[in-house]
């Protein structure tokens, strides 16, 4: 799992059908140090069903834990990356 | 998933029997992804129909497999949707800067009008 900020979206009309219907959002992992936050570099695009806005920072999980934030215990949805955990705060200490 | 333009596609005769009528898609990716070997881009089957230029999301794993047919299909990527529109939000004072490699931004990037770059 990564912890990032959802820095955009993207649409698709035309999907795969074990795809269908879900909320495409980009998420730039992101790092602390020195007490600022600093992107990685990381992009993933995670299908999202707990709305998280712009900017939000998230905790996206991936492969089957992404399959099971979508419809637990199902194999049949074509996910590898979730959002699942939208952050009020975390702390790193010794980061900063 | 992973975010990638369709660059090319594969065909053959000779292939492993579960491959018959899969269409291959070479893909390279726009953003990061995180390949198990070191490679530049990624042969993906395509249960959508994409083509040649369009930017893809491609999924990696068991799940391409099942998009392929069955667990025992010999794939590990598949495309999941044709991209119409990629939307980055501005540079929200907190959010990070980000930046697309020289020329691998999507096509179809629409920067908000607030964007300042």
């Amino acid at each position: 799992m990564i912890r990032g900020r959802v820095m955009g979206e993207v649409w698709a009309t035309k999907k795969a059908p074990r795809l269908a219907g879900r909320k495409l959002i980009l998420v730039a992992e992101t790092c602390i140090t020195a007490g600022a936050e600093r992107p990685t570099g990381r992009v993933v695009v995670a299908t999202d069903l707990l709305d998280a806005a712009r900017g939000d920072t998230v905790v996206v999980a991936f492969g089957s834990g992404a399959r099971n934030a979508e419809c637990p215990g199902s194999r049949d949805v074509l996910v590898d990356a979730a959002v699942v955990q939208i952050v009020d705060g975390s702390s790193t200490p010794g980061a900063d | 998933m992973i975010l990638g333009r369709v660059i090319g596609q594969c065909w053959a005769t000779r292939q492993a029997s579960r491959l018959d009528g899969q269409k291959l898609l070479l893909v390279q990716p726009l953003a990061w992804y995180d390949p198990d070997h070191q490679a530049d881009h990624l042969v993906c089957v395509d249960p959508v129909g994409a083509e040649v230029g369009q930017d893809v999301v491609v999924c990696m794993g068991l799940p391409a497999r099942l998009a392929a047919g069955d667990t025992r299909t010999p794939v590990e990527a598949s495309i999941a949707a044709i991209v119409d529109g990629v939307e980055l939000y501005p540079d929200t004072a907190e959010g990070p800067a980000f930046a697309f490699a020289p020329g691998r931004a999507p096509e179809t990037l629409r920067q908000n009008p607030g964007a300042s770059t």
